[in-house]
């Protein structure tokens, strides 16, 4: 039983989706119109369960003294102070949650995906080298679409922004669009398998 | 060949990457503290987004989404695109309607509403209206309820406010009413308002996304699911240069006069918040041509050491 009703609760469902999908009715629109408020419903138990997640984690890092666990208590510390803010002063502009996105936590994010310009331009370094045909073509269209990217390539010639377009809607396109028919086509055939319960794995516990 | 060259070569062959790192910093440093004036040559795909926008002006009874699906992290290049699109909306008496599927978006709507709207004299509720932060598990029945009730859907405002009593939702039912969904994202989740609420409620679909995720979308703009997308910081640029020539002066949109126009950055004419993204892209500019001069060298070092060899 305990994977027999798990699989006829995915297959019931998964079905009743498609047939809302493609059966405008009546039926599959109140169907539907049930799942969003119960959906409304489940989503703040999963908050519920993130927080304590992220509390029983950390709390048993600093209680363990383990490496860096001055970390968690930062961590804690931050969401503690975060929420607190939120709740007593509000989120609107001037108020202490504003001054904690504005002051801490866009920067440091932005400073994290920026660091990410550095390892690009180091590895682009490294790696761009015209060692074989196929690496040749691959540092030329680099060339060209970076340059196209930046008002200096059209001021070199209107036809560099030209040829990183035709790049990126030609070539580009032809292999993103060759990837993603096999993807949907992959994710086609395995949400049948699960839904004719051919493909269990998901339900865990090996066969 | 001069050994001194070949030694330099051979140095640059294997030069410490701390160096690069300097250079890509300096490069970005300095164009930001001193920006100047570089032409914005504005492409199709933000074009279209312009001109649908514009084309809601002053129409009570059609409205935009703006849907903001990232976090801080990508600020700099996304950040420009949404103010942008604020204010030629708050310019153009367009109806604008915001929602986050992260809890780190929220504040960040909150942002870019508070950026745009301090010039203009537009209400909450009235002239444009916040959903708020929508958790992520509940974007596919939203996405489809809206094809319905958009009221109904997300019930109720950022600020608890029951969004069927709005003012603003006068005329504003569904995706027939609010035509344009733009998604500004660091991933590909423009796709699922292309699976669902274009694809079943015939929205027009526009998206906002970083440099890296623009060949990701390319499939979709090239078959016209997405009817227009900001590419990067560059999108953003070109989006605050119409809004600048076009939006800012009540001007019709002409592909004549935005490519003789240029605005120069360096004055006090266009207040720093407008300029975001092209100052951004001259430090991007200074950034790919030091790069691509790296490559040169190290393209150039790497066959005079393989002749070496041989």
């Amino acid at each position: 039983m305990k994977r027999q009703i798990p699989l006829i609760i995915i297959m019931t469902l998964g079905f009743m989706f498609v047939a809302h999908s493609f059966i405008p009715h009546k039926v599959s629109v109140d169907f539907f119109d049930w799942f969003q408020d119960w959906s409304k419903a489940i989503s703040p138990f999963a908050v519920s369960l993130g927080i304590m997640s992220l509390f029983m984690v950390h709390g048993t890092k600093i209680k363990r003294k383990v490496p860096n666990w001055q970390y968690s208590v930062i961590t804690l510390a931050g969401l503690i102070f975060t929420a607190l803010a939120g709740f007593i002063w509000g989120t609107q502009s001037g108020t202490p949650y504003m001054w904690l996105f504005e002051n801490v936590q866009m920067p440091m994010s932005a400073t994290m995906f920026a660091l990410l310009a550095f390892y690009i331009a180091s590895a682009a370094y490294k790696a761009f080298r015209a060692r074989s045909a196929e690496a040749t073509v691959l540092l030329i269209a680099a060339v060209i679409v970076m340059l196209g990217q930046v008002p200096l390539g059209a001021m070199i010639s209107k036809w560099i922004p030209e040829a990183s377009t035709w790049i990126l809607n030609v070539p580009n396109l032809a292999a993103k669009r060759a990837i993603m028919i096999g993807v949907g086509l992959g994710i086609t055939a395995t949400s049948l398998k699960i839904l004719l319960g051919i493909e269990r794995t998901y339900l865990g516990g090996g066969d | 060949m001069n050994n001194n060259v070949i030694k330099f070569f051979d140095k640059i062959q294997n030069i410490d990457r701390r160096y690069i790192y300097i250079v890509v910093a300096l490069s970005i440093i300095i164009p930001l503290l001193i920006p100047f004036n570089s032409p914005t040559y504005v492409t199709k795909p933000t074009e279209d987004i312009y001109k649908k926008i514009d084309s809601f002006a002053g129409d009570e009874t059609k409205a935009i989404l703006m849907s903001f699906t990232h976090d801080a992290s990508t600020m700099p290049e996304l950040f420009p695109m949404e103010v942008s699109v604020l204010r030629h909306c708050f310019e153009r008496n367009i109806k604008v309607f915001t929602i986050c599927w992260l809890p780190a978006a929220a504040p960040l709507v909150d942002y870019a509403l508070n950026t745009a709207r301090e010039d203009f004299d537009v209400q909450s509720g009235v002239d444009y209206c916040n959903f708020g932060y929508k958790p992520y598990v509940l974007r596919l029945p939203i996405m489809l309820g809206m094809g319905d009730d958009i009221a109904k859907a997300v019930e109720t405002d950022s600020q608890g406010r029951k969004v069927e009593n709005l003012e603003i939702m006068k005329n504003i039912k569904n995706y027939d009413d609010m035509n344009l969904v733009v998604d500004f994202a660091a991933s590909g989740s423009a796709l699922q308002w292309i699976t669902y609420a274009r694809a079943r409620f015939g929205a027009n679909i526009a998206a906002g996304v970083t440099a890296v995720m623009v060949a990701d979308n390319y499939p979709y703009l090239q078959t016209g699911q997405l009817m227009g997308m900001f590419r990067g910081l560059k999108g953003a640029a070109e989006y605050e240069k119409l809004v600048d020539v076009f939006a800012a002066n009540d001007r019709p949109f002409s592909k004549e006069i935005i490519k003789e126009t240029s605005i120069a950055i360096t004055g006090d004419t266009v207040p720093y918040k407008y300029k975001k993204a092209r100052i951004g892209m001259n430090a991007q500019s200074v950034a790919h041509i030091m790069m691509i001069v790296f490559i040169l060298l190290g393209n150039i070092g790497y066959f005079i050491t393989r002749k070496k060899e041989l």
